[in-house]
């Protein structure tokens, strides 16, 4: 088995809509997970009561299931309920329900590292508590929870590789459809390495960037 | 709904079957990451950099891949280098070789835990490089990963499903066996309870290992222990 370099150039384009897939797949379920994460940690840290305890379990229950049948749950059995959605936004929903639990957790735990006394303070200014998480809670919260967050987000670019499980066509699905199809294995793989090493690889890397310059203030 | 429920009541020793497959999946693959994660957490203290660097390569490329492509990767790859694998060993194989990653994290974190005075207390006493580790740190890094490596278990229970795109006939895959058989032979569709009811099984049993795991971590808090080892996050599943 040899390395065709022409072969794989032939594949370019095909591949090319695949990484295209996986990035916005990646791109929309990550802004779509912060929402959740902030609405999730705005519900805790505000301890309203009932929703408070649905976001345990919700966060509970995606941690502690596999994300492949969460996928499976979604595009399967969620059109028996009468909610049918397309692949692609079967995938997102999915990726976006299970980043949002580990969002959720990344930023009530920035939140709660802000202290008491800056909600004492708000609330002698007269802002009552959304205001209060709003300007000043999530602001901070944000700042700190975000390496975290982005670490998630590296995450789920990673495992955006589950939706091609549905048949989607992103990287994974393109690559490994084209290795079934040509009996050629070898270029097909290492696309895949090398295309989900860079990616991980380059946005881990940008994470540990902004967490050194988002430490700045705080060091010496 | 009530058909559902039915469904799953009859089918029941296709489901048990599903779960032997998967709990089997999961021991081999522990036992397996567990030797292979000892080892390589235990190299990754070593003195010569060049190890720990290599240690660190395999690390991140097996945390970092996604886990589907890894086992995709050995089951299809494998006849290419003519070694065909059948399902089980190459899904045992891809989950083990990922779970070493996971586990020579842990044991490298449970080893520095230790405080330094014990090795150099240790190696002032004489006692070979290997004595150091049997006799010294090993044991009390046991102590310190027992909490993280519950919890990579209950990782591994997750990943298992991965099986069932590769032809094992896991927990997962039995569901979806039902669900066929269900909607060819009698027009019914019953995706959601079926999947539903997959998701509450693996709830259930990752959450207990999840409870124990917690539960490890605070009593060894109590008592004192070393610093513990933080299980590896399931975000990085």
């Amino acid at each position: 088995m040899e390395f065709e370099l022409d072969y794989l150039l032939r594949q370019w384009p095909a591949l090319r809509s695949g990484l295209m897939v996986t990035i916005e797949v990646s791109a929309l379920a990550i802004a779509l997970s912060i929402l959740v994460g902030l609405v999730g940690a705005g519900i805790r840290v505000m301890h309203v009561p009932v929703l408070s305890q649905i976001v345990v379990a919700y966060v509970e229950f995606i941690r502690n299931t596999p994300l492949l049948v969460q996928l499976f749950f979604v595009f399967f059995g969620l059109p028996a309920i009468g909610l049918t959605l397309s692949l692609f936004w079967s995938g997102v929903l999915a990726l976006t329900l299970w980043a949002g639990a580990f969002q959720t957790e990344n930023l009530r735990g920035g939140l709660a590292s802000v202290g008491p006394g800056l909600r004492e303070a708000g609330r002698a200014l007269g802002l009552n508590r959304l205001q209060y998480l709003w300007l000043i809670g999530l602001p901070l919260a944000v700042r700190i929870s975000l390496p975290s967050m982005l670490n998630t987000g590296v995450s789920l670019v990673k495992n955006s590789a589950y939706v091609s499980a549905i048949g989607l066509q992103d990287l994974t699905g393109v690559a490994f459809d084209r290795m079934a199809s040509d009996f050629r294995a070898f270029e097909m793989l290492t696309v895949l390495l090398v295309g989900y090493l860079t990616l991980v690889l380059t946005l881990s890397a940008s994470v540990r960037l902004l967490e050194h310059r988002l430490h700045a203030p705080f060091r010496r | 709904m009530t058909h559902g429920m039915a469904l799953i009541a009859e089918n029941w020793q296709l489901l048990l079957l599903g779960l032997r497959a998967t709990i089997n999946l999961a021991f081999v693959t522990l036992i397996a990451s567990t030797i292979l994660g000892v080892l390589l957490g235990t190299l990754a203290t070593v003195r010569a950099w060049q190890v720990r660097w290599l240690i660190a390569l395999y690390v991140e490329v097996f945390r970092d891949i996604p886990l589907i492509v890894t086992i995709f990767t050995i089951f299809f790859g494998a006849p290419y280098l003519g070694v065909p694998l059948e399902p089980f060993p190459a899904v045992a194989l891809g989950l083990s070789l990922w779970g070493a990653a996971n586990g020579a994290e842990i044991v490298r974190g449970g080893i520095q835990a230790i405080p330094d005075g014990q090795r150099e207390a240790a190696r002032a006493l004489g006692l070979h490089a290997w004595k150091i580790y049997l006799l010294v740190l090993w044991p009390q890094a046991l102590r310190n990963v027992l909490p993280a490596f519950t919890g990579l278990l209950a990782l591994i229970v997750q990943s298992t499903s991965l099986g069932s795109l590769v032809g094992v006939t896991e927990f997962l895959k039995a569901g979806g066996l039902i669900i066929e058989r269900s909607t060819v032979m009698q027009g019914i569709n019953p995706a959601f309870e079926v999947y539903g009811f997959v998701l509450l099984v693996y709830f259930t049993i990752c959450s207990v290992l999840t409870a124990f795991s917690r539960w490890l971590e605070l009593r060894l808090v109590a008592r004192g222990g070393a610093q513990t080892v933080r299980a590896p996050d399931t975000a990085r599943l």
